[in-house]
């Protein structure tokens, strides 16, 4: 295969992996990386970087609609990184350093088994949309982590605090790690500290999640194009065909973001993450 | 907006938004910047390929083509020279610097709402960003 045709294939799976992300919520990374090691043999730290900068090139995009709509809580957002991007920068070394000890299977392995963690994950999330009860803690109140928005299905105006922020810090520094090693965005598990540990109503947690996302994945994204791992005859192609697949997937088919789609995806994905496992035991 | 307070709000956190300039600047910034990054990166990746388009795919995917340009001088004389592998390289880090901008303003914004803690906070995020990606990056190359 030459190199116009790897890049219009890459292009292409971008697009999918664009439009199924926005679809599913999952996010395009994890649909981008699998297909780059198993299709086209990348080796996985190209796979990593390329992730990056897929989550780059669509964060930007519906991050800046959610902030424009009022949506992400700049402040609570702003106040995580202080855990995610640590987290990130810590992960995407480790994953450096597991690369140069000739350890890339075991990441292939590790990252099987968190995409079959984290696509059931995400589409089980159990949604609430007002939290009750929520307690803030001295730091909350300290930075004023509370925050109003317009909720356009319940026609009124929700204001929200910030509950237990010590629990939250912790599982943002693990969703860091998580995307820093392996490329994604872990929206999960932001979302899983955003709603259950602060009490986010879920609109919010969802768009705060998107909000951070960016800052991840530029500090996982760093540490790889330092050293060496971003190659832009993979991730160009892939974040302009991700960055278009996600355009689309908003603009075109909102309507279809439902259930019933998401469920179909979830065998392609499953079939995915074992795939990686068995390329990672030597098996595939 | 009128507030409503939302079910089992306690009404004991105050609330402090950002301004509204503050939200539009960033999500100017986002855009702005990725469509930046976009484009140089549609331009070069275009141009590399006008260049080596028919090579084997697997020699570039495995070995970087932008290795050369990974440090301040490479890249200033990569793109003094019109080094195609140059420019894919400058898309890339304007791709990975929108977010941290964005932080940036951040900071701006608590800085001058006199927000002490929240500004203190924004501003150790961004110098471990850059101090993650000047320093520890080229430590682990």
């Amino acid at each position: 295969m030459d190199l116009v045709l790897f890049a219009v294939l890459v292009v292409l799976t971008g697009i999918a992996a664009g439009l199924v992300g926005s679809l599913t919520g999952l996010g395009g990374a994890v649909v981008v990386i699998p297909v780059l090691v198993i299709a086209f043999a990348v080796p996985f730290p190209y796979a990593v970087g390329t992730g990056f900068l897929t989550i780059l090139a669509t964060s930007s995009t519906t991050g800046a609609a959610y902030i424009r709509d009022h949506l992400s809580d700049l402040r609570i957002g702003m106040f995580l990184e202080i855990a995610t991007v640590p987290g990130a920068l810590l992960g995407a070394t480790f994953t450096v350093f597991l690369v140069h000890a000739n350890l890339s299977n075991a990441l292939l392995i590790a990252l099987g088994a968190i995409l079959l963690a984290i696509v059931p994950g995400t589409y089980a999330r159990r949604h609430v949309e007002l939290p009750t009860g929520v307690v803030p803690d001295a730091r909350s109140k300290r930075l004023a982590l509370a925050g109003e928005y317009h909720d356009l299905a319940l026609e009124r105006d929700v204001r929200y605090e910030a509950g237990r922020t010590r629990p939250a810090l912790g599982v943002m520094f693990g969703a860091g790690v998580t995307s820093g090693m392996f490329g994604i965005g872990a929206g999960v598990f932001k979302v899983l500290a955003l709603e259950r540990y602060l009490g986010l109503p879920m609109k919010v947690s969802t768009a705060t999640s998107n909000f951070m996302m960016g800052v991840t994945a530029a500090a996982g994204a760093g540490i790889l194009l330092s050293a060496g791992y971003v190659n832009p005859i993979i991730g160009a192609p892939a974040a302009l065909g991700t960055a278009a697949g996600a355009y689309i997937g908003s603009k075109v088919l909102p309507g279809l973001r439902n259930q019933t789609v998401r469920w179909l995806f979830l065998p392609v994905m499953i079939a995915l993450a074992l795939e990686i496992i068995l390329r990672g035991l030597g098996l595939a | 907006m009128t507030a409503s307070s939302a079910q089992g709000t306690t009404g004991s956190v105050p609330l402090r938004p950002l301004p509204v300039e503050a939200y539009r600047r960033m999500s100017v910034v986002l855009r702005t910047g990725l469509l930046v990054s976009l484009v140089i990166l549609l331009a070069g990746l275009i141009a590399y390929l006008v260049e080596h388009g028919l090579e084997p795919f697997g020699t570039a995917v495995s070995t970087n083509p932008i290795l050369n340009y990974l440090s301040l001088d490479g890249l200033a004389s990569g793109l003094a020279h019109g080094a195609v592998e140059a420019y894919l390289t400058l898309g890339l880090l304007v791709l990975v610097a929108t977010p941290i901008l964005r932080v940036a303003s951040g900071w701006y914004y608590f800085q001058r709402g006199r927000e002490r803690s929240m500004a203190g906070i924004t501003l150790t995020v961004l110098v471990l960003l850059l101090v993650g990606i000047l320093v520890l990056g080229p430590l682990v190359r």
